[in-house]
């Protein structure tokens, strides 16, 4: 019980971490970035490489990140960018995001191949007993590098002026530029730190995936479900509550029901969290489905 | 005329013929390219259902995967496990995807846009699951698909029946949504898409046709779905969530709500791997970057592209004969009725703040004008919105024409008769004013809806076609607009959209209209013409409620005036008596 708990709120602060990279971008530009999990991935890949190339592992654990960054902001100057210059409420994006992430899975696979390469153990190799549970080091550090990413994400976003310009960004963006916030400088700010989450996850997750080009799809659509459960296309933190809920429901689907049912029972959980409160559970309004049907006639 | 509509039936034959010599020759081709056409003949049809509502209504579904894969895999199971004729199962497969489209539809139209995606998005992740994950779809392995029965050998020499049986499909399909662009459906449907508030307003039951067309949309993917497990395995991967976002692909890539936009880009997208023969990974870095760059690049796709390079073609024909406008005959039983509106102490507030409006009683008489003034923020707007239905009053009821009507829709009250404008034009801003006009006839065409997947095939089509178009020009030239009538609305000035506005609710001889500032924009000769066409309406026994600020024009109208101030009633009266009123000259003449 306390295993699967404690190894779901592990795999969960992953989820969480790319449900609130996804979270933050959509939040300032309302575009949801399909690229996300592929800049995860690349951040894997680069690590990789430059770890097996002999070079030690904090610098690769570096660069990686800082890859990762640097991609997610290429997203938006290539991918998002000229689509909400031309229409602010279009779908183009759905498109464009789409091609970027096509790009990035395929050049890996072309450059590295389709198969797993090792990625630096990092603390994987040392274990910890709690209670009747035993973790990795690895996840421990996944559980508290997550919630410190959270935590600070939420003080910056509310208690200082460049998070508060983002609300203002994300509120009404004609509104901030015309009191003289930078809306492109935010987008691109806001999709930097999208990248950080993304990176950042993928260097907690690489030891026990190891690096492959295709891990970006599965694990940006589980940051998805984490992201919609929670409710994070209204408040980021919101989808790093749905991620650990997402990480240990799927744990605990697997360990009580059977081992497949990690693949399906998620889904479950987000179809009926989306028909009782379409905005998710740990969005604003709540339960918002209620008032909802007493509005409509 | 006649030899236009000659010509064109020459040109549609000629297309016609050329279409069937392709598909004979692509039912003989070699394999290859023939499973190249019918892979692409398939996305075609998936694409086009997808057009149907993202293009025509707004709403972006990236739920054709899913319904695709319904379509395929009911189809591939009742063949392998219950023996099925696969033929039986074409109604089943269209009807079964059509069916989880209406109540897909149903469940997510109360979110709109971004949400309406998402969710129809995770509708298509969980079928992907379910399909890998379950017994009887036979998991990540699929199904094989029935084999297509051969023609008689009579007919060995029109080659493979399952390629006539695809590109007849895509024929139906594309017939379908062109005759639909050609019905008086199209400028309703966009209404819907661009300008909501207009086409309840105008009596359009919005929310059936959305899920009405949704549905329509799945069971067009169910069609390509029954019509792709012919051409080999069904399995999970084929239907997942890129295939659906791909479909979008095709839709924006080709140009969106075009007839031809959707096939170009289905085309493109699903032929791509085969044309560009270098190693794959390599093939689809470029597939994503040709993409990127035809998104950012032309926006409106490549058909919006070769439209702006060589003009837009000509739509609609206009009629150049104008009809006086027709008042139509009203139910005589309704004589002895003294109130055309009644408001009953309304009380209205939004769910946070004050109230807006309180104890509101306001009466009606049949046949008068009645005025509703007041400053800005008092209400007027409000009350509008509450009586023609837009708006649910907290407290209170509203009758109209003796009925009360509380419980009644906005398009159920345009039914009974009562029109509005809005104080800022609803409009199809890419739709010309007289097909904007024509809206407003949606309640007096019988079968709109019915008839419009074969509206330009049926004779009474075409002449109720015409008869809407001159309707329209009728009411265009009786408002003084009639130098504007094939113009796009994004092409007029403010004063034009209003007189539109004004043509649309008079089209539909209603007999209640109300106004919400329709002097705002015009110039002062356009105001001096409005005066006399609402009078013109009074003398025809139409009621109105004119809420406008310009009383110089507004009070020698009026029967009655309404004076609101704060949301309260501060008197009700005739024009002189509100001119002399001294609180009324305190709070809003400003005296």
């Amino acid at each position: 019980m306390l295993q699967f708990i404690l190894s779901g709120l592990a795999i969960g602060s992953v989820y969480g971490l790319i449900g609130m990279a996804l979270a933050i971008s959509f939040y300032v530009t309302r575009v949801i970035n399909f690229a996300q999990g592929q800049i995860m991935m690349a951040a894997i890949m680069l690590t990789a490489t430059i770890s097996s190339a002999g070079y030690p592992a904090w610098a690769a654990v570096i660069l990686g990140i800082a890859s990762s960054c640097v991609i997610a902001v290429l997203s938006y100057i290539i991918a998002v960018r000229p689509i909400l210059a031309f229409d602010r409420f279009g779908f183009g994006w759905l498109v464009s995001t789409l091609g970027f992430a096509v790009i990035l899975e395929n050049a890996a696979a072309y450059f590295w191949g389709p198969t797993s390469r090792p990625f630096p153990p990092i603390l994987n190799n040392y274990s910890f007993s709690i209670g009747n549970a035993v973790l990795t080091g690895q996840q421990i550090l996944a559980i508290i590098v997550a919630l410190v990413f959270a935590g600070t994400f939420e003080l910056v976003r509310r208690r200082t002026l460049y998070g508060k310009l983002g609300v203002a960004v994300a509120t009404d963006p004609d509104m901030a530029s015309a009191i003289g916030g930078n809306t492109t400088a935010v987008a691109i700010a806001a999709f930097a730190i999208s990248g950080l989450f993304a990176g950042v996850a993928g260097i907690l997750i690489g030891p026990s995936t190891f690096a492959n080009p295709y891990l970006g799809s599965t694990y940006g659509i589980s940051g998805f479900i984490a992201m919609m459960i929670g409710g994070g296309t209204e408040k980021p933190l919101s989808a790093m509550f749905g991620g650990l809920l997402l990480g240990v429901l799927a744990n605990g689907a697997n360990a009580l029901i059977d081992s497949q049912a990690s693949d399906w029972f998620p889904f479950l959980v987000l179809v009926v969290i989306l028909i009782v409160t379409p905005r998710g559970l740990f969005s604003s309004g709540g339960f918002s489905f209620f008032r909802l049907i007493g509005r409509t006639r | 005329m006649m030899a236009s509509s000659f010509s064109r039936r020459a040109v549609t034959g000629v297309v016609l013929i050329l279409y069937l010599l392709g598909t004979w020759l692509a039912a003989n081709a070699s394999l290859s390219l023939q499973s190249l056409i019918l892979v692409a003949g398939v996305f075609g049809i998936l694409a086009i259902s997808l057009d149907l509502v993202a293009g025509m209504l707004g709403l972006y579904s990236l739920g054709q995967g899913g319904f695709f894969g319904i379509g395929a895999y009911v189809t591939a199971i009742a063949v392998a496990d219950f023996n099925v004729s696969p033929f039986l199962m074409l109604p089943l497969a269209m009807l079964a995807s059509g069916l989880c489209g209406v109540i897909i539809g149903a469940m997510s139209l109360r979110v709109s846009g971004l949400y309406f995606a998402i969710t129809t998005f995770i509708f298509t992740l969980v079928l992907t699951v379910m399909a890998t994950d379950m017994q009887i779809t036979g998991g990540t392995q699929g199904l094989l698909g029935p084999a297509f029965t051969d023609f008689p050998a009579g007919l060995a020499w029109l080659g493979a029946p399952v390629a006539w049986c695809i590109l007849l499909a895509l024929l139906a399909a594309v017939a379908l949504v062109w005759n639909i662009r050609r019905s008086p459906l199209y400028p309703v449907l966009l209404a819907i898409r661009d300008a909501e508030p207009f086409a309840e307003a105008a009596g359009v039951q919005t929310s059936r046709i959305k899920i009405g067309v949704f549905g329509l949309s799945a069971a067009l993917a169910g069609l390509a779905g029954w019509l792709f497990c012919f051409l080999g395995v069904v399995s999970p991967g084929q239907f997942d969530w890129s295939v659906s976002l791909n479909v979008l692909v095709m839709v924006l890539v080709g140009g969106i709500n075009t007839t031809v936009g959707p096939l170009v880009g289905a085309a493109f997208v699903s032929m791509f791997p085969a044309v560009v023969a270098i190693n794959p990974w390599l093939e689809e870095v470029l597939y994503g970057a040709l993409s990127i760059i035809a998104i950012t690049m032309f926006p409106a796709g490549v058909v919006g592209l070769i439209r702006l390079q060589f003009g837009k073609p000509a739509t609609v024909p206009e009629s150049t004969s104008v009809p006086a406008i027709a008042v139509l005959a009203r139910d005589e039983d309704e004589a002895g009725l003294e109130n055309a509106v009644e408001c009953r102490g309304i009380d209205f507030s939004y769910p946070v703040g004050p109230k807006v409006l309180r104890d509101v009683s306001v009466t009606v008489r049949r046949g008068h004008i009645h005025g509703l003034i007041g400053p800005n923020g008092s209400g007027k707007s409000t009350l509008a919105n509450v009586i023609a239905g837009r708006l649910r009053p907290v407290a209170g009821t509203v009758f109209v024409k003796g009925k009360p009507v509380n419980g009644l829709s906005p398009s159920g009250r345009a039914r009974l008769g009562l029109r509005r404008t809005f104080q800022a034009a609803q409009l199809v801003r890419e739709l010309t004013t007289s097909q904007n006009v024509s809206i407003g006839l949606y309640t007096t065409m019988p079968g709109i809806v019915r008839r419009a997947a074969v509206w330009p095939l049926l004779p009474s089509g075409r002449r109720d076609l015409s008869w809407m178009n001159s309707q329209a020009a009728g009411a265009l030239h009786a408002v003084g607009a009639a130098n504007w009538t094939g113009r796009e609305v994004d092409d007029v000035p403010h004063g034009v959209e209003q007189l539109t506005q004004l043509a649309s609710v008079c089209v539909a001889g209603p007999d209640i209209i109300i106004l919400d500032e329709p002097a705002t924009g015009l110039s002062s000769g356009e105001v001096a013409h409005l005066a006399t066409i609402l009078a013109g309406l009074k003398a025809k026994g139409v009621t109105m409620i004119i809420i406008e600020h310009q009383t110089r024009f507004l009070l020698p109208l009026c029967d009655q005036v309404t004076v609101l101030n704060a949301g309260e009633v501060v008197l009700t009266a005739t024009a002189d008596e509100v001119r002399a009123n001294p609180i009324v000259r305190q709070v809003y003449l400003g005296e």
